[in-house]
């Protein structure tokens, strides 16, 4: 299974470009394309209405993630936990307090995430997942996620070994405990906290092998102008930073007009990065009105995927 | 009920050698809260104006935080006083 995705800055075209390639490449796979922009246009692109995953031909599968439900989902699954922990207090009104949460920078990105590491392992029967993200700041936020994540959960996990060696030195010396005194667990399987940083940690090493694997393709969208390079260069930077496989350059909307600019902002991208890059032509009657279908363009991008 | 030398002095003997075990990990039983505090406040720091880790990680722990939160507010209640503290634990005056 391949997993490709789309990421640019706003209106250059990554939701159109995904949905070409996507139909494009469900012509001889099984194909499903994912929305996690917030400002969802995939349905309009194939003009049909998204609910769950919607079947658009045998090969390809629409989904249209909604940030806003993921966030309420999370938070009321670990709201759930709580209560169960502390099935005592549930006369008080817990998702109340909790409720201010949803404020709580993370937790989007955090609910993105996880959607997308649900979509990969839940729907291993399709060829392809295609990904169309939000514009740049919250794709690299989303992205940077596991590893800065993994790093705290590291930390975490030293300082709580650290505890629990310490605990088992005092059961050591101590010996049994009399009647009345609480047992400090000392051993890793006993101790709830080490244990849910430890299933996180494995969480988010194999999101991070997925990613950062020869399985994962990012394409990055840009058009020819000044504002959508500087900010390409910027998401490319951020790429190599983070080590994620960037692994296709598209230059969309180019034109007669144009050409010149294309040039000069080619040569710009080329300096700082050296993927392969393919030129896509703005087509001006290129409307839904007039009976084209968005998502039919006429350049082949499947043998880059 | 029946006054036994033997079982009197057994409870002597167990109880100098429970509070001899206490004195010798007293110091790492503080220790052991200590790091318990620094582990809930790295957590959930964000509360006290720390730089926190991804929100929904305290989000998830907090569930089996109950000992690490007691610990964390007795420390809060005992800070003003942390020279009285120490000198208690390391047995001054």
């Amino acid at each position: 299974m391949k997993i490709l995705f789309f990421t640019g800055k706003g209106g250059v075209g990554k939701s159109t470009l995904a949905a070409a390639t996507a139909w494009q490449l469900s012509r001889k796979h099984r194909v499903l394309i994912v929305s996690l922009d917030p400002a969802h246009n995939l349905g309009d692109i194939f003009g049909v209405e998204i609910r769950q995953e919607t079947r658009f031909a045998d090969t390809l599968y629409l989904k249209e993630i909604d940030l806003k439900e993921l966030s309420k989902a999370y938070l009321e699954r670990e709201i759930n936990v709580l209560s169960d922990t502390y099935k005592y207090l549930q006369v008080l009104n817990l998702d109340n307090y909790f409720s201010v949460l949803k404020y709580s920078p993370g937790i989007e990105e955090y609910a993105l995430l996880s959607s997308i590491e649900e979509t990969i392992r839940s729907e291993s029967d399709y060829d392809y997942i295609v990904f169309d993200t939000p514009p740049t700041g919250l794709t690299l936020r989303f992205l940077a996620l596991p590893q800065v994540t993994l790093t705290w959960i590291d930390r975490l996990v030293q300082i709580r070994r650290k505890i629990l060696e310490k605990c088992y030195t005092i059961h050591r010396i101590r010996g049994p405990q009399s009647q009345g005194e609480t047992l400090l667990s000392y051993d890793e399987k006993d101790d709830g906290i080490l244990q849910k940083l430890l299933a996180l940690e494995s969480g988010y090493h194999s999101l991070k092998t997925v990613l950062k694997g020869d399985d994962c393709t990012i394409a990055l969208v840009f058009n020819p102008d000044m504002l959508s390079l500087k900010e390409s260069v910027r998401l490319v930077k951020g790429f190599e930073e983070l080590g994620l496989p960037l692994r296709l350059l598209l230059h969309n909307k180019i034109s007669p007009d144009n050409r010149e600019a294309a040039d000069r902002v080619e040569n710009e991208m080329r300096s700082v990065s050296k993927v392969p890059l393919k030129r896509v032509a703005f087509l001006p009657d290129f409307q839904k009105d007039n009976g084209t279908e968005l998502y039919n363009i006429r350049e082949d991008l499947t043998p880059l995927f | 009920m029946q006054f036994s030398l033997f079982e009197f002095l057994r409870t002597v003997c167990r109880n100098i050698d429970a509070n001899h075990r206490a004195n010798a990990c007293a110091l790492t039983v503080t220790e052991v809260e200590e790091l318990r505090n620094i582990f809930a406040l790295l957590l959930l720091g964000s509360f006290v104006g720390l730089p926190s880790p991804p929100s929904f990680l305290a989000v998830e722990l907090l569930p089996h935080m109950q000992k690490e939160l007691e610990i964390l507010h007795k420390r809060a209640q005992d800070s003003n006083d942390m020279l009285a503290e120490m000198c208690g634990i390391l047995g001054i005056g």
